[in-house]
């Protein structure tokens, strides 16, 4: 038998049941469109996830310490200044070139600022004078201080916009004098050390990564990686990590969706093993001018694949008719939902090969029918 | 004499129905058929001439003995080597038609053709069909849009179309009304004389009187077989306005 005859009489027998063949089929329409919605979420979430972390800066290797067991000493890490600044002026030597800038905070909790009769409480962090490169930071009046104030251990201080504002007005507040003050205790370099973090601006991020992980093993005298009292991080590595939190995501979504079709895969079976019944004396019929048990098999088959495969496609068009709808909802504006050709490929291979898997057992069935019983079957 | 085109030899077919009850449908069938014969086979109900029809048609496979149909010995193929035989040697034409209701009158015609044969010559070979049975002018009705006898004229052309060894037809004129009954036999006549060969299951004494020979069925083996000195002619009793089973 041609492909061409069975794929007529395929056709020719979903045109005869147009209503059950419409309902059959919104099984597999909404089973697509489900994947093809929910997936185009997914990805649009992941990417606009990449692009948050892209924009914090595509180059920053961040270098933190590992808080650990200090010689048997669980959590002691926390206590230990692992970090120091001369290990930061030592990579600042190493790397040279090859490295935009380098910076050190040092984050020292929250703080009473005094100035001109007025306080504010606030987060005060220690940096070194390559914070606002490293940060991208742009000055709003003054100057930030230099690398000879750093040295001197001269007393200075840059303020945010909403400390300065509470303390001063709208008066200008460069070469004001501020007191601080610390809150809930704490130790004013009572003995413990702060914990210290370095960030490196590289173009050549992974290299770099990997020469400021020797420089300070090599300095810390630490000869097994694996027992490092540091950690050397980059965004890579943290997009990275997200990725494969928003794959998960889109593959649940994508789940999800994939039970709908599923479930209209079963519909497609069962209308199938209907329609293998009501037609069994039109299969002995066949049978008994010569058509052969493949011939049968292709019939229901390519039946079954067409209802999947065109579902396939009118999914594809719900789906992307739904996209567009909540691309109109104000809160999911900014998401970009993506439909992307390997979604379209995915969505329809999977309800072709539905269409093959659901359609398999009723086609063979009637392709098993014996001629005689098939013929005398009222 | 014509060449055998059925050769049975000592054909026998059991069924089993459920556990304990066994049917003797068939015990030890001997019988030729050769070419250019209008062999009706009669019998009553049980005497096993449906399960020699399906034997005969291929549609079932003999137990013991041998078959040979137009040269071929067909007692041990497989199902689809047999549906090639019947799609080949084998033309049925059923009491109750058996036309398929979706498709128009040319398209039925065609069936066999699309399980084996030459697909480009398809549509002016059905159409010729429908016209040796006097229906070139209904090629696009569906059976639904014809009387009874129009319908087994199509049956008749899709038993034609792949120019079989045999014409089967199981009780042809067991769904008509006398004037369809001998407007179809006319055909099986006409067709008979231009070389068919012709087999046919009737229970109708008045039917079996137009062929040539009749063979009676009883127990499951052969139990008459005789010549008709003079047949009857289809074409005079239409002509004489009379049905041809009254």
């Amino acid at each position: 038998m041609k492909l061409y005859d069975s794929f007529r009489s395929a056709l020719q027998s979903l045109v005869v049941n147009k209503l059950r063949s419409a309902l059959t089929m919104l099984g597999v329409i909404i089973g697509v469109a489900a994947v093809i919605a929910m997936v185009s979420v997914g990805n649009g979430a992941s990417a606009s996830v990449q692009a948050t972390i892209l924009n914090l800066g595509s180059n920053l290797v961040t270098v933190q310490p590992q808080f650990g067991n200090d010689q048997g000493l669980k959590g002691a890490g926390t206590q230990a200044q692992n970090l120091t600044l001369d290990d930061m002026r030592s990579i600042q030597n190493q790397l040279g070139a090859s490295i935009a800038a380098t910076e050190a905070e040092q984050g020292t909790g929250r703080w009473q600022v005094t100035a001109a009769g007025q306080n504010w409480n606030t987060q005060v962090t220690g940096v070194t004078e390559d914070y606002p490169t490293v940060r991208d930071w742009k000055l709003d009046s003054g100057e930030f201080f230099t690398t000879s104030d750093l040295n001197l251990n001269a007393q200075v201080a840059i303020l945010g916009t909403t400390t300065a504002q509470n303390l001063f007005g709208d008066g200008d507040a460069v070469g004001q004098t501020i007191q601080l003050r610390q809150v809930f205790g704490g130790d004013r370099g009572g003995g413990r050390a702060r914990i210290l973090n370095f960030r490196v601006v590289s173009d050549t991020m992974d290299a770099t990564t990997s020469d400021v992980n020797n420089i300070l093993l090599q300095r810390h005298n630490i000869s097994d990686p694996a027992s490092a009292d540091f950690t050397v991080t980059n965004q890579n590595d943290t997009l990275a990590a997200l990725s494969s939190v928003t794959g998960t995501f889109t593959l649940l979504l994508g789940a999800i969706g994939g039970i709908s079709l599923l479930v209209g895969g079963i519909g497609i079976m069962n209308i199938m093993l209907v329609s293998v019944n009501e037609r069994t004396r039109e299969i002995g019929i066949r049978k008994a001018v010569g058509a052969r048990r493949g011939d049968i098999l292709t019939q229901f088959l390519i039946e079954a694949v067409a209802l999947t495969g065109l579902g396939g496609v009118l999914g594809i068009l719900l789906g992307w008719a739904i996209t567009e709808v909540v691309h109109r909802i104000p809160q999911a504006a900014n998401l970009p939902l993506l439909i992307t050709s390997g979604t379209v490929i995915i969505a329809v291979g999977v309800s072709v090969v539905i269409g093959i898997v659901f359609g398999l057992y009723p086609a063979m069935r009637a392709a098993r029918l014996h001629p005689i019983e098939a013929l005398r079957y009222e | 004499m014509n060449e055998s085109v059925v050769q049975l030899r000592g054909i026998a077919k059991t069924y089993h129905i459920g556990r304990d009850i066994t049917v003797n449908a068939l015990r030890g069938v001997d019988l030729d058929v050769r070419a250019g014969e209008f062999l009706a086979i009669m019998g009553p109900s049980g005497s096993g001439k449906s399960t020699l029809m399906n034997v005969l048609g291929c549609l079932d496979v003999a137990d013991a003995g041998t078959y040979v149909l137009a040269g071929e010995n067909v007692g041990k193929l497989s199902d689809d080597q047999l549906a090639a035989i019947r799609n080949k040697h084998v033309g049925f034409v059923f009491q109750t038609f058996n036309l398929l209701s979706r498709l128009n009158a040319i398209e039925n015609v065609e069936l066999p053709l699309i399980y084996g044969g030459d697909r480009h010559a398809r549509r002016q070979r059905a159409l010729a069909a429908l016209e040796q049975v006097g229906l070139g002018d209904r090629i696009h009705h569906r059976p639904s849009e014809l009387s009874g006898g129009q319908q087994q004229r199509v049956a008749i052309a899709r038993a034609l179309l792949n120019d079989p060894s045999m014409i089967l037809a199981d009780e042809p004129t067991g769904n008509l009304d006398s004037r369809s009954s001998a407007e179809i036999l006319a055909i099986f006549q006409r067709l008979n004389e231009t070389g068919k060969t012709v087999v046919m299951v009737t229970h109708e004494p008045d039917v079996a009187a137009h062929c040539k020979r009749i063979v009676r069925m009883r127990d499951g083996i052969v139990a008459r077989d005789e010549l008709v000195p003079h047949p009857r002619r289809a074409e005079d009793e239409i002509a004489a306005g009379i049905g041809a089973a009254e």
